[in-house]
C-alpha cells in the first residue's frame, strides 16, 4: 500500500512558494524507458508563488479532446483556486511525468485514470494551504472555508490569498489525510468551461507541429515507396536537384543494426528518397521530378479484393476462442432455426486536419525534437534507437495536434525528421504532404464477422456463433469476456490475415468494428422474433452472461473484470430504460418502406462508458443513398467533468463514425492505397451533418472516457434505420446508393 | 527565383520565392505566418483560406505570380484584437477542438456574413461546406455563425 507522503512532495518554489510533485514510484510504468521506477525526483507538478500565481503541469497531449483544460479545471476546482489564476503548461517529455499513464493520451482515459492523483494533489495543497493560514491565525483549520484562492476565516471574516501563504505552506509536513470535495460542492467541475486554446485559435496564434520555425531550419519532404513493407532499388536525382531551392536528395534506408532496434510497428518507418529544401513547397515539387525504381515486395500483388477472398478462406479454418454451452446441438435440433449473416468492416483513414510532421535538431551528442504525439515516450525511445543516442540524450517537445484519433501514437515522422538531421547536421522539419498522410496511414484494421444464430420455435435466441478474421489478430466481441447479451450457448472463432497497408489505431478501435456486427445482428434477430430494438436487448441482458464455474475464473478477471462487467451492464440497462421513459425510442413507429423516415437504435460500451445512439434516416439520392437527419445519443460516463466538451466529443465521434460509413473504407490495387486526397478520400461536411443531441445519464460516480465511445453505436443505428425504413439489410461500410436502391440507382 | 511583392495584413512584402509558389507556402514559409493552415493543396479542406481583395479564397491553389497587386488578409489580420463578431461567436460559443482548421472556418464564415448578413441554414452549407472538420464541431460553428450574425444586425 502506498502512503499518501509516497506520492506527493512538497517543496519551495525559487523564489518562494508551493511546490508540490507527484511521484509515485510505486505506480511506475511499464515502459523500457521509464527510469524513475526507484528515483523519486520533484516533477514540479502543481506550483503557487507568492503572487498567488497558480501553474499547472499537462502532461497529456492535446489533440481535440480539450483534457488540457479540463485535466487542470478538476485540479483548480479541487484546490479551490480562481480559475483565472491558473496557469497550464505543457511538460516537455521526462520519465518523471509518465508513470501512472500520466504521460500518456488514448484509450478515452486522459481523466479516468488521472481522476484521483489530480485530486489528490489539490487536495493536499488546499490543506497546506489552510494549515498556513490557521497557524497565522492561531485557529483550528475548522474554522477556515477556501474558495477562489482565498482562505477566509469563517469567523472574522478575514481573508488570505493563496499567494500570502504559499511560502509558509512549503515548510509545513504533508498531510497524512486529506478529505477530497463531494461533488455537491465542485464549482468547476460539471460546468461548461471555456477551452484554454480557443482565444489562440480564433487570433490565429494556436501552434501546431506543423508550425514548428526554428533559426536555420531546413524543409524536407520525403517521396515514400508506394507498397507498406516495399523497398528502395535506386533512384535517379538529376531532375529533382535541378529544382529551386534544393539543397540535399538522399535514400531513407536503416541500416540493420538500426532496424533491429526499432520497435516493429509504432516505429515503422517507410523506405524512400528524401528531398531537403528551402522551402516546403520546392521539397513536395521536387519529389515529382524524382525518377525511384521501387521493390514492392510481399504486398504488391495484393489488393481489397484478394485479402477479402483471404479473409473469406480464413474464416473456414479458424481456431475457437471460446464455447459457452453446446453449439453442436444448438444446430443440430432440426426445430430451430438458423440465421446467418457476414458483415464486413474495412479499413478507414485517419485523414486528419493537420499532416503528419515533425522537426528534429540532431546536435552530436543530443538531439531535439518538435512533435504532437499521443505517447512521447515513445518519440523518445523511437529517435534514440535511430539515431543511436541514448534516451536521456533525446528531448521531446509536444505541440498541440490538428486531430490524432490514434494516428500519432505512431512515431514514423520524428524518425523520419531525426534520421535527416543527423545526416545534414541542421534543424529541419518533415512535412508529409495530403497524399503521404492518406496513403501512408497507419489505418483502421479491416474484420469481417461471420455470424450464426439459432431460434428455438418458441421464439428464442439459444445460440449465438461469431467468426472473427481480422487483420489484426484481435477482435472486440470474440472474447467470452466482451458479451453481454446473455445467450445461452455461444462460441467464437477468430483468426488473422496479413494486412498489406500498415495498421494502428483509429477512434475507438475495435469497438467501432465489433459493433457493426454485433448491434446489426442483434436487430436481425429481433426483427426475425417480431420484438422491440431495446425490449429484445433489455431481455439479452436481464441476466449475466453464463461464464462458467467462477473459482476457475484467474484472479485477474474477478479482481478487475467482473466488477466493471456489472457496471457496464449495469449501464447499458440504465441507458436502456432512459430512452424508453423518456419516449427516445418510439416502437409504435409504422413499419415499412414509403413510410420516409426510419429510425434504427444501437448501443455499445467503450471501456466503461455506454453510449445508445438512436438515428433517423432518410433516403435520397446522393451518392450514399441517405441523409441522417438527426442523432440521439445518451450516454452513461458517470460524473461529466465539463459538459461543453463531453457533448463536442460526442458529436465529433458521431460525425467522424458517420464519414466512416458514408465515404470510408479504403482501395488499394498492386498493394498501391488508391485513394490520395479529399476528393476520392472524401469526409463528412457541414451540409451533411446531422442534427444532434445529447444527452447524459446524471450520475456520481467517477467519470469515464468520452473521446471514443460516440463512435461505434452509429455506423449500426443508421444500417438498422435503413432497414427500418427500405426492408433493406446493408452489411458493410461504406453504404452506396446501390445498396440502398438498387444496381440501376 | 524571383522577386514579388504582396500585401498581407496592410503590410508590403517583397520577398524571392519560385513563381509557381502557392501563396500557403509564402505566408508560412517565407513570411512565417503560421495562421494560414496546410490541409490538403488541392483547395478540398478549406484550411488555408484567406481573403483576397475581400472575397474568399483557398490560397494553397494561388500561385505568387498570379496574384501580384492583390490585398490578402489572412487570420492574423482580420482584426487587430481577435474581436470581429465571429471570432467573438467562436470564443463565446467556445467551437474549436483541435483548432486546425479553424482559421480556414473563420475567414469562411466572415465572407458569408460580408455577403449574407443573416444567412439561412442552406446558406451556411454552401458557403461553408468547403471547409473540412474532422474533429466534427459543424454544429457548433453553425450555432457560431448564427450568433454572429444578430451581433451584426444588432
Amino acid at each position: 500500500m502506498t502512503s499518501r507522503r509516497d506520492f506527493i512532495k512538497v517543496g519551495s518554489l525559487a523564489g518562494g512558494g508551493l511546490l508540490v510533485s507527484l511521484v509515485v514510484p510505486a505506480y511506475a510504468n511499464t515502459t523500457s524507458n521509464n527510469v524513475n521506477s526507484q528515483e523519486i525526483k520533484m516533477n514540479k507538478f502543481l506550483s503557487i508563488d507568492t503572487d498567488g500565481k497558480i501553474t499547472v503541469m499537462l502532461t497529456k497531449h492535446e489533440m481535440g479532446q480539450g483534457t488540457g483544460t479540463s485535466i487542470p479545471t478538476i485540479l483548480a476546482d479541487e484546490l479551490g483556486a480562481d480559475w483565472s489564476k491558473v496557469q497550464i503548461k505543457k511538460s516537455d517529455y521526462h520519465p518523471q511525468y509518465t508513470w501512472q499513464e500520466m504521460g500518456t493520451t488514448g484509450g478515452s482515459g486522459s481523466i479516468e485514470r488521472t481522476w484521483d492523483t489530480i485530486r489528490e494533489a489539490g487536495a493536499t495543497a488546499r490543506e497546506m494551504l489552510k494549515q498556513a493560514a490557521a497557524t497565522r491565525w492561531g485557529v483550528d483549520t475548522m474554522a477556515l472555508k477556501v474558495e477562489n484562492s482565498f482562505v477566509t476565516n469563517i469567523g472574522t471574516n478575514e481573508k488570505l490569498e493563496f499567494g500570502e501563504l504559499a511560502e509558509t505552506a512549503s515548510q509545513l509536513p504533508v498531510p497524512e489525510e486529506v478529505t477530497l470535495k463531494k461533488s455537491k460542492d465542485y464549482v468547476y467541475i460539471g460546468k461548461p468551461i471555456k477551452n484554454r486554446i480557443t482565444k489562440k485559435v480564433v487570433s490565429g496564434n494556436a501552434r501546431f507541429g506543423l508550425d514548428m520555425n526554428l533559426p536555420g531550419m531546413v524543409y524536407a519532404s520525403i517521396e515514400k515507396c508506394p507498397v507498406f513493407q516495399g523497398k528502395l532499388i535506386e533512384f535517379d536525382a538529376t531532375e529533382a536537384k535541378k529544382v529551386t531551392g534544393v539543397l540535399d536528395v538522399f535514400p531513407l534506408i536503416l541500416s540493420e543494426e538500426e532496424k533491429s532496434k526499432i520497435h516493429p510497428k509504432r516505429g515503422y518507418v517507410d523506405k524512400g528518397v528524401v528531398i531537403v529544401a528551402d522551402s516546403t513547397w520546392n521539397a513536395f515539387k521536387a519529389r515529382k521530378a524524382l525518377k525511384v525504381q521501387w521493390d514492392y515486395g510481399q504486398h504488391g500483388t495484393r489488393s481489397i479484393t484478394s485479402l477479402e477472398k483471404e479473409m473469406a478462406q480464413a474464416s473456414e479454418t479458424a481456431p475457437m476462442t471460446f464455447e459457452i454451452g453446446n453449439m453442436e446441438q444448438v444446430f443440430k435440433d432440426e426445430d430451430n432455426e438458423i440465421i446467418e449473416a457476414e458483415y464486413n468492416n474495412p479499413h478507414q483513414a485517419h485523414a486528419l486536419m493537420e499532416p503528419i510532421n515533425a522537426t528534429a535538431h540532431y546536435q552530436g551528442d543530443r538531439c531535439e525534437i518538435w512533435v504532437g504525439a499521443q505517447d512521447p515516450s515513445i518519440v523518445n525511445a523511437e529517435v534514440a534507437n535511430v539515431i543511436g543516442l541514448p534516451t536521456d540524450a533525446v528531448s521531446v517537445h509536444i505541440l498541440n495536434s490538428g486531430g490524432s484519433f490514434g494516428r500519432r501514437y505512431h512515431v514514423d515522422s520524428s524518425m523520419e525528421a531525426a534520421f535527416i538531421s543527423k545526416k545534414i547536421k541542421l534543424p529541419v522539419k518533415v512535412t508529409w504532404s495530403r497524399e503521404d498522410e492518406i496513403m501512408h496511414d497507419h489505418f483502421h484494421p479491416c474484420l469481417r464477422n461471420y455470424l450464426k444464430a439459432a431460434i428455438s420455435s418458441d421464439g428464442n435466441v439459444l445460440g449465438l456463433e461469431n467468426t472473427a478474421i481480422s487483420t489484426t489478430g484481435y477482435s472486440a466481441w470474440s472474447n467470452k469476456w466482451d458479451h453481454y447479451y446473455a445467450i445461452p450457448n455461444m462460441r467464437c472463432y477468430l483468426s488473422k490475415v496479413p494486412t498489406l497497408v500498415a495498421e494502428g489505431a483509429w477512434r475507438s478501435t475495435g469497438e467501432h468494428s465489433a459493433n457493426l456486427a454485433k448491434e446489426c445482428f442483434i436487430d436481425e434477430l429481433a426483427d426475425k422474433l417480431g420484438k422491440d430494438a431495446v425490449d429484445f436487448r433489455l431481455e439479452l441482458l436481464s441476466r449475466e452472461v453464463d461464464w462458467g464455474d467462477p473459482s476457475s475464473f484467474p484472479d485477474w478477471v474477478k479482481k478487475y473484470f467482473l466488477p466493471r462487467k456489472k457496471i457496464i451492464r449495469q449501464r447499458h440497462i440504465e441507458v436502456m430504460r432512459f430512452v424508453k421513459e423518456n419516449g427516445l425510442w418510439d416502437k409504435q413507429m409504422p413499419k415499412g418502406k414509403g413510410k420516409g423516415k426510419g429510425k434504427g437504435f444501437a448501443i455499445s460500451n467503450f471501456g466503461d462508458t455506454v453510449c445508445a445512439e438512436i438515428a433517423e434516416v432518410t433516403l435520397n439520392e446522393s451518392e450514399s443513398g441517405f441523409r441522417v437527419d438527426k442523432v440521439t445519443a445518451v450516454v452513461h460516463c458517470g460524473m461529466v467533468v465539463n459538459p461543453h466538451f463531453g457533448k463536442g466529443q460526442i458529436e465529433g465521434a458521431i460525425i467522424w463514425a458517420l464519414t466512416a460509413l458514408k465515404y470510408g473504407g479504403l482501395e488499394a490495387e498492386n498493394g498501391i492505397v488508391q485513394r490520395t486526397n479529399f476528393h476520392n478520400c472524401k469526409v463528412l461536411r457541414m451540409d451533411e451533418s446531422p442534427e444532434i443531441e445529447v444527452v447524459f445519464i446524471e450520475s456520481d460516480e467517477r467519470p469515464t472516457g468520452l473521446g471514443e465511445p460516440g463512435t461505434p453505436p452509429l455506423a449500426p443505428a443508421v444500417l438498422n434505420a435503413i432497414f427500418d425504413l427500405s426492408g433493406k439489410r446493408i452489411r458493410k461500410m461504406p453504404v452506396t446508393k446501390q445498396d440502398i436502391h438498387g444496381m440501376d440507382a | 527565383m524571383a522577386q514579388y511583392s504582396l500585401t498581407v495584413n496592410q503590410k508590403r512584402y517583397t520577398f524571392d520565392v519560385a513563381p509557381d509558389t502557392p501563396l500557403l507556402w509564402v505566408l508560412r514559409d517565407t513570411l512565417k505566418l503560421y495562421g494560414t493552415k496546410y490541409g490538403c493543396g488541392i483547395g478540398q479542406c478549406g484550411a488555408c483560406t484567406i481573403h483576397m481583395d475581400g472575397l474568399p479564397m483557398r490560397s494553397c491553389c494561388l500561385p505568387i505570380e498570379s496574384i501580384q497587386d492583390k490585398q490578402i488578409i489572412t487570420i492574423e489580420g482580420l482584426t487587430e484584437n481577435a474581436d470581429h463578431p465571429v471570432q467573438k461567436a467562436w470564443e463565446e460559443e467556445d467551437v474549436p477542438q483541435c483548432g486546425y482548421c479553424h482559421s480556414g472556418q473563420i475567414m469562411s464564415a466572415v465572407a458569408l456574413l460580408d455577403r449574407i448578413p443573416d444567412p439561412t441554414d442552406e446558406d451556411i452549407n454552401r458557403a461553408m461546406k468547403g471547409n473540412i472538420c474532422r474533429c466534427g464541431t459543424y454544429p457548433r460553428i453553425r450555432k457560431a455563425i448564427k450568433l454572429a450574425a444578430k451581433d451584426i444586425s444588432s
